[in-house]
Order: C-alpha cells, then sequence, then structure tokens
C-alpha cells in the first residue's frame, strides 16, 4: 500500500504546507503542538479539506483539488485513532471491534480475530471503561483496523500512558507493522519515540513540513538549523567555509578551524555561509590530544555546568577558542563514572569529521556536482 | 476528631437545611389537609370543568414537548456542535424566553400572530384564520415559553461528547446520521430526558402567556393553571375547587419525578 500526500491549506494567519510519499511503513510526523501534524491526519482521513492538492490512498485519489474530488470521510478506509481513543463507552468491546465493519461481512469472526490479535480474548463484553489504559488502546486500534484500513492514522495514542506501558506498545506497534503491510502515519512529539518508530520522518514546524526522509538522514543529515534543533540536536555553530572541495571541507567556526565531511554528491563554495549541527552524544572526551597524525578535530574546554539523567549526563563546555563557544556534550553513565568527569574540569573534546553536519545557513541545498 | 472543632457550623447549617425544607413542605401538606377535610373537593375533582382542563393539559403539553423535542434537538445539536456567524445571537434569543416573564410572551405572541398582529392579521386577512383563543395558541404559547428548557438541556448534553468520537465513527464508515443515532444519542439521552421533564413541566405549568394570547375557554384553552386561576377568583368552582385542581396537578408532577428517577438511576447503573 502507498500514501502520497500533498496539501496547501490557509488558516486564518497561518499557512499548512506538506508533501510527502510513502510505502508500507511507519512515517512519523514530528513537532511541536500546533505544528501541523494532527492537520495531516484530518486531511488524510476526509475530516479536514485543504484548499489545494492531492491525496492517493493505496492508488485510490481520495481527495485532487484540480479534479474536483473529495472523498467523504466514510469512504476513504482510514483507521484513525485518537489521543484520547474516543472508544464508544456505551457498547461492549466487541461492539466497538465491530462498529466499523460492513454488515456483509463476517463480523463475529473477524471480531474474533482481532480479539485475538490484539489479546484482547475474554474482555468481549466488558465497557472500555473497565479495562487498563492499555488494554483501551490496543482495542482503540482493533477497531481501527476492522474495517480493513488501507492506512492508520495515529494521533499521539500512546502519551496519555505511562513509560512502562508506552514502551510495550510501541513494541507491539512495530510487530504490527510487519504484520499488516499497510502505511502507519503516527504523530509524536516524543524524540525517543519518533527515533524508536519510525522509517521515515516528516518534521513539522508553524505549519510546514520541513524536511522529510529516512530516520538517519532526518537526524543525522537535518536539512536546515530549525530541522536540527527541533530534532534535539544541541550544538549549532555558525561557520564559513575555508576550503569546500573534496571529501572533507575545512570551515571556520569562531575561532576554530575544522575538517567536516562533505555529503556525497554535494560541494560547497568557497566563502559560503553554513551551520554545523553535531549531536551531543557524538563528541568524544579526552583527556589530550592524541599524539600522532590526527584527521580529527581537537578543542580545549572546561566544564561550566552539568545536569544528571540518570543514563546519560549532559556536560556544558567553554571551550579555549577565542569566541569561548559553548559546546554541549552527552555521555554515558558508565563512561562519566570511569573516566572520573565529576572530579576533572578540563577536558579536550574531539569532534569527529563524520559527525559534523555541514548545513547551508538560508536553507537552500548545497550545490550538487 | 477533626469534626469536632465544626460541631456548632454543622448544626446551623442542618437547622437551616431542616427550616428550608419545612418551608417547602408546609403549603403541600396544607393543600392535602384542606383536601381530606373538605368532602366537597372529592366531588369536584369528578367534575367537567377538572376533566376537560386536566385532559387540554395533557395533551397539549404532550404535544408542545413532542414539538420542542422535533425542532429543538436539531437547534441543540447545531448549536452544541457547529459554529456559524450569528450562533451566540441564537442563542441568546433561544434562551430569552426563560429570562422572560410569560406575561410578555403572551403579549409578545399578541402582537405577532394576534388578529391585529405582524404576521397574525396578513392570515387573517386572506385567510379568514385567527390563532388567537384556540387550542393552537395554548400549544404555541408553550412551546415558546417551555421548549427553551428542553434545548438548554439538549445542547449541554451535546456539548459533553467528545467531537473527536464523532470524527472517529465518521472514518469508520458511519454516516452522519448513524453516528447521531448510535454514538450521540445513547450517550445524552439521560440529559434529553431531564429537558423533556423541564419542558413538559413548565408546558403543563404555563399560565402568563396562554392567559393573554390564548384567553381562558373551558374545554378550548382552559388548562389546568387557567382553571385554577378562574376557581379562585370565583367564577367557576371557587378555592375548592382551586384545591382540587392543585391536588391533580401536584399528584401530576410527582409521578413526573418519581419516573424520571427511576429512568435515570437506570441509565446510570447501564453506565
Amino acid at each position: 500500500m502507498t500514501l502520497e500526500f500533498a496539501a496547501h491549506k490557509q488558516l486564518g494567519p497561518f499557512a499548512y504546507e506538506a508533501e510527502f510519499a510513502a510505502g508500507d511503513e511507519i512515517v512519523v510526523l514530528f513537532g511541536h503542538s500546533g505544528a501541523g501534524k494532527s492537520i495531516t491526519l484530518a486531511m488524510i482521513a476526509g475530516l479536514m479539506r485543504p484548499d489545494e492538492g492531492r491525496i492517493v490512498i493505496d492508488g485510490r485519489v481520495v481527495f485532487d483539488s484540480t479534479a474536483g474530488t473529495n472523498l467523504s470521510p466514510q469512504l476513504r478506509n482510514t483507521g484513525y485513532v485518537v489521543q484520547d481513543l474516543a472508544l464508544f463507552p456505551h457498547m461492549t468491546v466487541a461492539e466497538n471491534i465491530a462498529f466499523g465493519m460492513a454488515r456483509a461481512a463476517e463480523p463475529r469472526e473477524r471480531v474474533r480475530q482481532l480479539l485475538e490479535m490484539f489479546r484482547l480474548e475474554g474482555f468481549e463484553e466488558r465497557r472500555p471503561k473497565t479495562l487498563s489504559g492499555g488494554q483501551q488502546q490496543r482495542v482503540a486500534l482493533a477497531r481501527a483496523l476492522a474495517r480493513e484500513a488501507k492506512v492508520l492514522l495515529l494521533d499521539e495514542p500512546f502519551s496519555a500512558l505511562d513509560e512502562s506501558l508506552r514502551a510495550g506498545l510501541r513494541r507491539e506497534l512495530l510487530r504490527l507493522k510487519e504484520r499488516l503491510g499497510i502505511t502507519i502515519v503516527f504523530v509524536t512529539h516524543d524524540l525517543r519515540e519518533a527515533h524508536l518508530l519510525a522509517d521515515r520522518v516528516a518534521v513539522f514546524d508553524n505549519g510546514r513540513l520541513l524536511q522529510f526522509g529516512t530516520r538517519d538522514t532526518i537526524f543525522r543529515r537535518p536539512c536546515t538549523r530549525r530541522v536540527a534543533e527541533l530534532t534535539g540536536v544541541t550544538n549549532i555553530l555558525p561557520a564559513t567555509v575555508r576550503e569546500g572541495a573534496g571529501e572533507y571541507a575545512l570551515v571556520d567556526s569562531a575561532g576554530m578551524a575544522l575538517r567536516c565531511a562533505v555529503p556525497p554528491g554535494m560541494t560547497f563554495h568557497t566563502g559560503r555561509a553554513v551551520d554545523l549541527a553535531i549531536r551531543a552524544e557524538r563528541v568524544i572526551l579526552r583527556r589530550s590530544v592524541p599524539s600522532g597524525p590526527a584527521p580529527s578535530n581537537f578543542v580545549e574546554g572546561r566544564i561550566v555546568s552539568e545536569d544528571a539523567y540518570g543514563s546519560t549526563h549532559v556536560l556544558r563546555f567553554q571551550t579555549d577558542s577565542a569566541s569561548h563557544e559553548t559546546i554541549e556534550v552527552e555521555i554515558a553513565a558508565r563512561p562519566y563514572e570511569v573516566l572520573g568527569v565529576a572530579n576533572e574540569k578540563r577536558w579536550t573534546l574531539e569532534l569527529p569529521p563524520e559527525d559534523i553536519h555541514m548545513m547551508t545557513a538560508d536553507g537552500e541545498a548545497p550545490t550538487p556536482v | 476528631m477533626a469534626f469536632g472543632a465544626d460541631r456548632p457550623a454543622f448544626g446551623a447549617v442542618a437547622l437551616a437545611t431542616f427550616a428550608f425544607a419545612l418551608f417547602f413542605l408546609l403549603p403541600f401538606a396544607g393543600l392535602v389537609y384542606r383536601a381530606a377535610q373538605n368532602g366537597d373537593v372529592w366531588r369536584l375533582l369528578s367534575g367537567n370543568v377538572v376533566r376537560d382542563a386536566l385532559v387540554l393539559s395533557l395533551w397539549t403539553s404532550t404535544l408542545s414537548t413532542l414539538l420542542a423535542i422535533t425542532f429543538g434537538t436539531a437547534a441543540a445539536y447545531l448549536l452544541a456542535r457547529s459554529s456559524f456567524p450569528g450562533k451566540s445571537l441564537v442563542d441568546a434569543i433561544i434562551d430569552l424566553p426563560i429570562v422572560l416573564p410569560p406575561t410578555v410572551a403572551g403579549v409578545a405572541l399578541l402582537t405577532a400572530f394576534g388578529r391585529r398582529g405582524l404576521i397574525g392579521q396578513p392570515i387573517d386577512d386572506w385567510f379568514g384564520f385567527t390563532f388567537g383563543f384556540s387550542t393552537l395558541a395554548v400549544i404555541m404559547a408553550q412551546l415558546l415559553v417551555a421548549s427553551p428548557f428542553y434545548v438548554r438541556a439538549a445542547k449541554g448534553g451535546f456539548e459533553s461528547i467528545d467531537p473527536q468520537m464523532t470524527r472517529v465513527a465518521y472514518t469508520l464508515g458511519a454516516s452522519r446520521t448513524r453516528t447521531f443515532f448510535q454514538v450521540v444519542l445513547p450517550q445524552t439521552w439521560p440529559a434529553l430526558l431531564a429537558g423533556i421533564v423541564l419542558c413538559w413541566s413548565r408546558a403543563m405549568g404555563e399560565l402568563g402567556a396562554t392567559l393573554i394570547f390564548a384567553g381562558n375557554l373551558q374545554g378550548r384553552t382552559q388548562t389546568m393553571p387557567l382553571a385554577i386561576i378562574q376557581a379562585f377568583e370565583g367564577t367557576s368552582l371557587g378555592l375548592d375547587g382551586a384545591i382540587a385542581l392543585s391536588l391533580v396537578l401536584l399528584a401530576v408532577a410527582l409521578a413526573v419525578l418519581v419516573l424520571f428517577r427511576v429512568f435515570t438511576r437506570h441509565a446510570i447503573t447501564m453506565g
């Protein structure tokens, strides 16, 4: 199954704009609340009409502004699960699941299959309110899938649950993806959840789709400073290209000369303004600059503050470079203890060239070769 | 004990509650007491005037309530679920009769539908039909004064339903009609029932608007409250008649309340 989506809509001062396509995979719509994620789901489901655009679900055009096509939500065969689930409280679990099934179909057998698939056997006569949060969640999923949904639309379905329950449901969703072979569009503002579930990520901000790509592309090669910020990159340094040709570029950033990997097929002109994105967990702590020829970047710095999150520590360094740039480093709890970071404030930071991602400061793509 | 310090305050509250309850109970006790003492009341109860008024009251109130349900449910759903220009104005106009004295509603009806009224005059000129002094006028007065109580209650009921629930129902293939009857209505009927009871009771008790717009004709426009007024003024049955009529209304009101309690309790245990 496939999903093609392109839509534009003016909502007061807010302009919505997005375009992407996906196959049998999980597409995570990621962004702050109000960024346009839920609107995207509503448009796919047929609950909100774009001003312009085209939406194709499994080869069937459900919306096309130029052709005047606009199928009602009843005819789109989407499985829509909302954050508060909206289970019908006056119906039993079985009635909830069977609600969307065609009368001609064999509802009893299908309900039984779904109850089994979601481990809800024995609960069919119960009312939703008498079930646990995780069970209610599974009823909502079963109900959404009951009428052979071509695309599953999940609007922050796990956000109201405890962390422990969420982990289980996420794993269950990944298993479900394998079993169903349909497009799943999953809305979240949780970075970890996005990373765990996504095959592809669509990053939304202020009504616009900023970047769409595979998970690794989004998290390792954000296209703009804003995408980098949204996806949790804490070190973003402005820089100027000194030498852009070849596999590695040399850039000047706040008094530091840094060597960084150039994405294949790209070239940056000398003098071009760029932003460098370096994830905090990619920075390596060293006691001193290693001897020998080192095709890497080293900078001396001093810890000015730190936060302990249990499994990791976040250290903020002030570098010795001319502008005293701040660099954030995330280090796992064990190396933190083994290295004795608590008692030593001065370190050498290694910024591996492969982990420095270059972005054009104006957001335009660098010149392909 | 935590309650210890509060004991005097608690005593005062209990006393006030008891006095208030007594104030409510005494008039009804008086009514029953007078009826029990006076044999005439029982004779009057089986008389024509009481029977005519009761029958008229029951069927007109029921009909105006049915009309309120038919039109009011749609209006309430629209007001609860959609936004359109002038919505708050419509909302306020529907609320108006709740706040307005019924006599004002009667005068207003007269100026619109009376023989010299805004609509009443052309209708009288062209079709020779007048609303005034007919049973239709009674129903119109009841509808105007009582239906806002139903619309208000129904609107509250519809507003309490998560709008996501109807959206999800649409994506599950349910039409708007099916969604309303299978998803919305089963969850709102206790609120609708409360609205129906309020509306019907208000229609049963309607006096001011009916008196002005429909007049007070036995068998045609004389509902129970109008019969009570006439009896009390001494032009027909006298005070004993007023007592007899009041007793009947009291019985009806009690029956309705008890039935309502039974129904809603059932609804609550149904979950």
